[in-house]
Formats: C-alpha cells, structure tokens, sequence
C-alpha cells in the first residue's frame, strides 16, 4: 500500500516544481527556442523569403568589431552598476535590518520598493528633467549654495549609472535585508564580547552570512543591465549608445531578427559566462 | 565612535538614499501640477492636467487593466515561484543547477526579444492575442525574480527546524504552513512586491500580447512618447502611486512580514 | 466591376443600416485618431473606429505578418507599399467609392510606388518633409544652409533623430548627392562622423524634440514638416527651415490589409479621411501636408502647409524617398552604429 518514500518524494519535488517550470516552459522557452532557430537562418521565413541555415548572424558579431566593443561597454556599465548599487544599498538593508524597530521596519520595507511600482519611462524622463542643464538639480544647488554652480549631467555616463542605480537600487537593498535580518543578533553579540571589532564582525559574522542575499541582488542588477536600452538611450544621448542599443536596432530599423535574436543569445551567453567564472570565487568567499 | 554615532549615522544614510530613491518620483508628482506641456521650468502651478485626465477614459481604462492584470500576475507568480523554490531548498536531484540556471534566459535576454518570441510562438500555436496571453507572458517574465528572491530567503533558513517538526508528527503540509512559510514570508513578500512591479511596468510584452483598444497603461505611455507625453500621464502616474502608498501603509499597520521574532 | 462600385456606393449611402468596428494600425497622434474626426465619422456612418499604434515601419509589417485579420486600415509610408505588397498583406483598392478621390493629383494617384502591379494599394494621404528648425530664441538669423549643422557656432547645440536611414539620406543632400542613389557612401559617413561632436543628443520622438526645444538644449535639429507645424502651433519657439540644398520628402498612403473583413467600412473611413474638411481642421492642430490638391487648395493662406509647403520653389528642390533595399538598409545601418560606438 505505501508508497516507496523516495518515490513519494520525487512526486512532492515534481508537483512543487512543475507549475512554474512548465509555465515558464510555454510562455518563455519555447519561444525563445523558436528564436534560436531563427536565429541560425539567412531570413525569415515568412511569405516568400528565399531562406537558408547559416551560421552568419555568429559570424557578424566576431567580423563587425562593433558588437564586441559594445558589449564590453555594456558589461563594464553593469559592473559598474551592480557596484554602485551595492554600495549604497548594502549599509541601507543594514540600517533596516538591525537598527530600526518594529512597526517602522515593515513601512521603511515599502517604501523602498514602491518607487519600483511607478513606470519606468515616467521615471526616466524625470531625471532628465533633474538632470539636464537649468534643470530641478542645478536650481536647487543654486537655490542653497551661495555660489553658482553649472551642473549639466544631461547625457553622460554619469546620468547613465544614476538612472540604471535608481532603477535597480530596490533589488539589492530588499535581498541584503532579508539575509541580514536573518542574522540572530546573539551572534553578533557574542562576537562582540569575545572582543572581535566592528570590522571583524562585519567581515567575519555578517558579510558571509548575508552573502546570499546580496549576490541574489547583485546578479538581479547585473544581468538586466548589460542588456538596457531604454536609460542609456534617454540619458546617455551620444555617449549612450550599449549592446542593447544595437539589438533594439535590429528588431526596429531593420527587420532582421534573425540577426537581433543572434546578438541576444550571444548576450545571454556572456552572461553566463561572467557569472560561471565568478561563482567559484564567491563561494570561496562564502565560507 | 560610539553607538549612538552609528546608529545616526546608519538612520542619515538610509534617510539620504530614500530621498534618492523619491526623487524622481517627486519630480513627477510636481510636474502633474506645472502648467507648461513640455516640463518647462520655472514651475507654474496648473490642475489643468488632472482636469484632462478626468475626461481621458482610455488612460483610465488602461491604468485599472494594469492594476487588474499585477494583481492577477502576483498571486500566480508568487504562488508558483515560491512552490517552486521551497522544492529546490528541500530535495537534492539531478538537473537541479540546471534548473536554476534556466531562470536567468528571461531576465537577460531584452524583453524586445522575448516579446516578439512571444508574439512569433503564440501566433504559431494559435494561442493568438489578448488579455489571458499578456496575464501568461507576464507571469512567465516575474517567476525567476520571485523563485531568485525567495530562495535568498530560504538560505537563511535552517533545515532541521523541519526536520524537527516532522520528527514531532508533524506531516508535510503542516510542516510548511506552520515552519517554513512563517520564515520564509518576507522573502514572499519581496517576491510578490517584485512581481507587482515586473507587471505593472511591463511594455514589451504587453505591447507585442495586447489587442488593441485593450492597452495596458505601460503601452500607453510607450506609444505616447512619440507624439505627445503629456503631463497627464504624470498625474495618473502620481495618482497610482499615492494610491499604492497608501494601501501598503495601511498593510504595514495591519500586518507584520518584515520577520520580527 | 462598376456594378460593384456602384453597389457599394449603394452600401456606404445605406452604412448606418450595418455597423462595423474598424480597426485602423498607425502612429499615434497622427490624423486617424482625432477624437472629434472619429466621432464624426461614427455619426455619419454608424462604424465606430478602434486603433493600434506602431513605432516603426518594421513593427507595423511585423504585425500585419502575425495577426491576420486584425486590422481594417492601415498607414503604409509609399516606401513600404511595394514590400507590403509583395508579402500579400495588403489589397487592391478601387477608389471609385471614394466621392474625394477626384481631388488627388494625377503624380500623386498615380506614385508608382503606390501602385506596385499597376493596380492602387495605398490612398494617398499625407506627405511632407524631413528637413529641420531652429530654435529662434536662440538663432537669430535664419540659416539656409544644411551646412549650419557643422556650424561650429552650434556645437552641442545641434540634433538629429536616431534613425540610420533617416541620418544617410541627410548627409546624402549635405554631400549634394541623390537620397535614393547614394553613390559615394564614404562621403555620407566622413560628413557624418564630424557631425558626431555637434551633437547633443539624438532625440527619438516628437515629444523629446519638443521638450529639448522648450529647456533650450537644442538649437538646430532635423525635423518632420508636420511636427514642427505641430509645436509651432503650441507656442514654442521654432522656424522650420527647407535649405538651398533640398530635403527628404516621404509620402503615406492608407491602405487595407488583404484580411480585412470590413473593406467597406474600411474604404469609407479612407474616404473620411481625404476628405478636405477634415484635413482644414486637422490643419489647424498641425498636421502634414495633403496628397489631396482640393484639400490643399481649401486651405487658409496663412496656413503652415500652404505656406511653406506650398511654395513650387521648396517643392522643385525637394527628393521624394523611393524604396530601399534590405541591402542598402543593412549597410546605412552598420555605418550609423560604427559611428554612435566610437563616440
């Protein structure tokens, strides 16, 4: 009559597992398996296009010297994203989790991810309005300083990195808090009364066991980033043209999807990549 | 430096990033009431674009469709991504880092590709458009977010309390309503907040998924940009998220999920 | 067949007995979805009018492709009808219904580029230009030359839109060369290359055009004819400006997919829309010039597109875009990206 229990058990992994896996199965897999194979074809085959197999859309990332020097920009804006956001929101999730209190906690835990509910394009187009030059910034600083100062961060990296830290910001901050607020505050104090330092502490007790979470945010950060289009287009102007640029060109100035679909599992692919190599290193630092 | 020093210092810093993070967000909200159509500054105070917005039926429309589809999108993906990530916690087996890898194609490849996939494979299969395909697309792109989230969470969680529970008779169901979830519950909240807002300010997919006249308010927005952006889009913008404010204060009052023991 | 005209002429004097749902695939903001020219139409024929927008020209044949049956009209740029054509997408069209076809030139009914086959598949409807305007808070001597852009006068003051046809073809007429037979392309990216540090951003849509315009960001910046008739009539400071050495005219035509299930409804809403008292208040908001001659001719003197578009001096020095291929297409697109990489 019994079930063999580990039989029983795959049935519970499956039925746990399986909903989302085979949702995500026919809304995003297969589609995007349908989007391989066309990426590996001269043309799309719709109508009567002459279409052929062919590697040529590879090709053209490693013939066209662009596509490369593109999507190591890209990379090196999503590290440098990631990095930023880190920064800030680590000792953010710190404060939220181990200083404040209570009912404040839970209302502090909102209010950081609600920025996250208004619309991206919205938001953007209000940092511009910050940024630019005779912009919200600008006058204010010359409304409290008692010089005048020239700030145009309109169409520059700069205005790059704070649109992509605001967009993202949230990710890392509530991730860090959920593995810090974990951390059983007698730990820290033992640490504490057997004379371990702050610094000690933080590295030592915090840092590793609130890892978790930050490298959830972080991954959450980097791996969207290196594909935007949309803020660096707005903010960056003519230093604002990314690897996302270049795909979002191929799906809407020509209809070369083919290509746009190649450029994006190349992407992905590096992606992957910069991730496999630096999970051994983390894990390292994880214990 | 003492305690107290930190302790300020810690609530300066968090204070400072808030106002970063509300910045914009003020700025919207202020240029719903500036007269000028084009942003222009210096500010002159107007109602005008809420006036307009009262008469603007399709920006209505879109925006309640969009509350109504999050709100859809949320209790599926959550609910799917956290079975999801409590099975991988448990059990051990083959596949599994495959699995967890598999999650990161939706969120890296640009939704430009994975809508238009979308748009070629429920074309194909004659799934076709609308409503219940954009709810489909939308729960499918905030899944990996909720199962990465939660499963932050699940880290911090130590497995023999489980083991301990059911060493006391508990069976599998009670295990994890009365052990699992309580720990794990600020990781699904975080996850459904998530989620909210992976729907809510999806335009891609929608865009490619929703029939026309049935547009989504992100859509709008996207479509809008090419001729005119009025500030009427702030003021629904800013209605939306007072609105939001609002409610989640109140579920901050009523309800406690930030993991106080 | 001129039973069938006359029987659906028959049909739409008797519209109100059957009313359809058109579904009409275009820009947004641009002519079919006037709130007022709808609501019109519905009064007077009893089908009510839904829209769908697209970005680009890609995207609208993108949708055509997978959603048959979707839409009723459609805005096709001349450019595009042979390709649309080719593809099946779209139907012949008999304009003998059409009491406002008369009014349309015979250069304009008859645009090869509209009649792929010989046979009618886009109604000709708007036309205009892509040229640009200044800022006239800030330029106080208008310029008539293309050559302001590389003015160092302008530097970081200058915008053109991001769009790899559209930058080609500008510095096609820079280099006094054919828009649609660009023979030294080398030219066109050595003229565009040191445009790039003139540049302050590259502007996407109307509304950034308008916005920087307003925040005085931009001083010269390539414009469409009717965009700047459009900001002109609200109140910002802009001049358009068609220079000595010509600009690139474009030329959109409606037309009905070959799915459509209500070509009826679909041929009296074209009808509507060439009809010259709808376009006199069109114009009034700011709109393109009309491929209807009567429509244009019913226009007040002091109107935008009476004036400046009406001039036969700016109409004799301006190219009309012919299709491009795929070809040409991939090519323009690598140089403007190898150009916006190195900066």
């Amino acid at each position: 009559m019994a079930i063999h229990p580990a039989g029983q058990r795959r049935l519970g992994v499956l039925g746990l597992l399986s909903p989302a896996y085979l949702w995500l199965t026919v809304a995003i897999f297969l589609p995007l398996s349908a989007m391989l194979y066309f990426s590996v074809l001269s043309d799309v085959p719709f109508g009567d296009t002459d279409w052929h197999y062919s590697l040529e859309n590879y090709r053209a990332f490693w013939e066209n010297p662009v596509y490369a020097t593109l999507l190591w920009k890209s990379v090196k804006l999503g590290l440098m994203v990631t990095l930023v956001s880190v920064l800030v929101g680590f000792p953010c999730a710190y404060v939220l989790a181990k200083v404040i209190r209570g009912r404040a906690r839970e209302t502090l835990f909102l209010l950081v991810i609600l920025p996250f509910w208004s619309n991206s394009l919205v938001r953007i187009f209000s940092w511009a309005i910050v940024l630019r030059g005779n912009g919200v910034l600008e006058r204010s600083l010359n409304a409290i300083l008692p010089f005048e100062v020239d700030v145009n961060l309109m169409f520059s990296t700069a205005a790059v990195v704070i649109g992509l830290v605001h967009s993202y910001l949230p990710y890392v901050i509530l991730t860090s808090y959920l593995g810090l607020q974990a951390i059983d505050d007698s730990l820290i104090d033992a640490a504490r009364s057997m004379g371990a330092g702050k610094l000690t502490i933080l590295a030592r007790v915090i840092l590793p066991l609130a890892l978790p979470g930050v490298l959830a945010g972080a991954v959450l950060i980097f791996v969207p980033v290196v594909g935007s289009f949309m803020e660096p287009r707005i903010l960056g102007g003519r230093v604002g043209t990314y690897y996302g640029t270049v795909i979002e060109d191929q799906f809407v100035a020509v209809f070369n999807w083919p290509l746009g679909a190649a450029l994006s599992f190349v992407l992905l692919a590096v992606v992957l990549g910069i991730l496999a190599l630096a999970s051994p290193i983390l894990r390292k630092a994880q214990t | 430096m003492s305690a107290l020093a930190y302790r300020t210092l810690g609530l300066i810093w968090l204070g400072a990033v808030l106002f970063f993070l509300y910045a914009p967000i003020l700025v919207m909200a202020a240029m719903s009431f500036n007269a000028s159509e084009f942003y222009q500054l210096p500010f002159r105070f107007s109602t005008q674009w809420y006036a307009r917005l009262a008469d603007n039926q399709e920006i209505l429309d879109a925006a309640a469709r969009s509350v109504l589809i999050a709100l859809c999108v949320t209790a599926i993906a959550t609910t799917l991504g956290s079975m999801a990530s409590i099975a991988m916690f448990r059990h051990e087996f083959r596949g599994k880092r495959l699995l967890q890898v598999l999650l990161f194609p939706p969120i890296a490849i640009p939704w430009l590709i994975t809508g238009t996939a979308m748009l070629i494979f429920f074309f194909g299969v004659g799934l076709g458009r609308g409503t219940p395909a954009v709810i489909i697309g939308h729960v499918a792109l905030a899944i990996p977010y909720v199962i990465v989230v939660v499963t932050a969470r699940l880290a911090t969680f130590d497995p023999t309390l489980e083991e301990a529970a059911r060493a006391l008779g508990a069976d599998a169901w009670t295990v994890t309503r009365r052990v699992t979830l309580p720990w794990i519950a600020p990781g699904i909240v975080a996850g459904a907040l998530f989620a909210f807002a992976v729907s809510f300010d999806q335009f891609v997919v929608s865009y490619f998924l929703s029939e026309p006249g049935d547009s989504t308010l992100p859509v709008l927005i996207y479509t809008a940009i090419r001729k005119g952006f009025t500030p009427e889009i702030n003021a629904i913008s800013t209605i939306i998220i007072t609105l939001s404010m609002t409610v989640m204060l109140i579920a901050a009052r009523y309800s406690k999920f930030g993991g106080d023991r | 067949m001129k039973l069938a005209a006359l029987l659906s002429t028959a049909a739409l004097m008797a519209t109100p007995a059957l009313a359809d749902e058109i579904r009409v695939l275009n820009w947004q903001g641009y002519g079919t979805d006037l709130g007022w020219a709808t609501q019109a139409f519905a009064e007077a024929t009893g089908h009510s009018v839904t829209h769908e927008y697209f970005n680009s020209e890609q995207e609208m044949l993108t949708k055509m492709r997978t959603n048959p049956g979707a839409y009723d009209v459609v805005l096709i740029n001349a450019a595009f009808t042979t390709q649309a054509q080719e593809e099946g997408l779209i139907a012949a069209i008999d304009p003998a219904p059409m009491k406002n076809f008369a009014g349309i030139p015979a250069n304009m009914a008859q645009n090869p580029d509209l009649n792929p086959g010989g046979a009618l598949h886009g109604v000709p409807w708007t036309w205009g230009l892509t040229s640009f305007a200044v800022n006239t808070n800030d330029v106080k001597d208008i310029p008539t030359t293309i050559q302001v852009f590389w003015d160092p006068e302008y530097k970081g003051k200058v915008s053109i839109r991001d769009d790899a046809l559209e930058a080609v073809q500008f510095a096609a007429i820079a280099t006094g060369q054919d828009i649609n037979d660009i023979q030294d392309l080398e030219a066109v990216r050595e003229k565009l290359a040191a445009l790039m540090p003139q540049i302050k951003t590259y502007w996407g849509s109307e509304n950034d055009w308008n916005q920087f315009m307003a925040s005085g960001e931009f001083e010269v910046a390539t414009i469409w004819s009717g965009s700047a008739a459009r900001s002109q009539s609200k109140g910002l400071p802009v001049q358009f400006v068609v220079p000595q050495e010509g600009a690139i005219a474009w030329l959109d035509g409606l037309s009905i997919p070959e799915s459509s299930t209500h070509k009826e409804a679909a041929l009296a809403f074209i009808d509507w829309m060439i009809d010259p008292a709808f376009y006199v208040k069109w114009d009034a908001e700011g709109a393109p010039a009309s491929a209807n001659g009567a429509a244009a001719a019913a226009l007040p003197d002091e109107s935008f597109n009476k004036r400046v578009l009406g001039d036969p001096d700016v109409v004799a020095r301006v190219q009309f875009q012919r299709p491009v291929s795929e070809e040409n297409r991939k090519a323009y697109l690598e140089l403007w990206q190898a150009l916006k990489a190195a900066q």
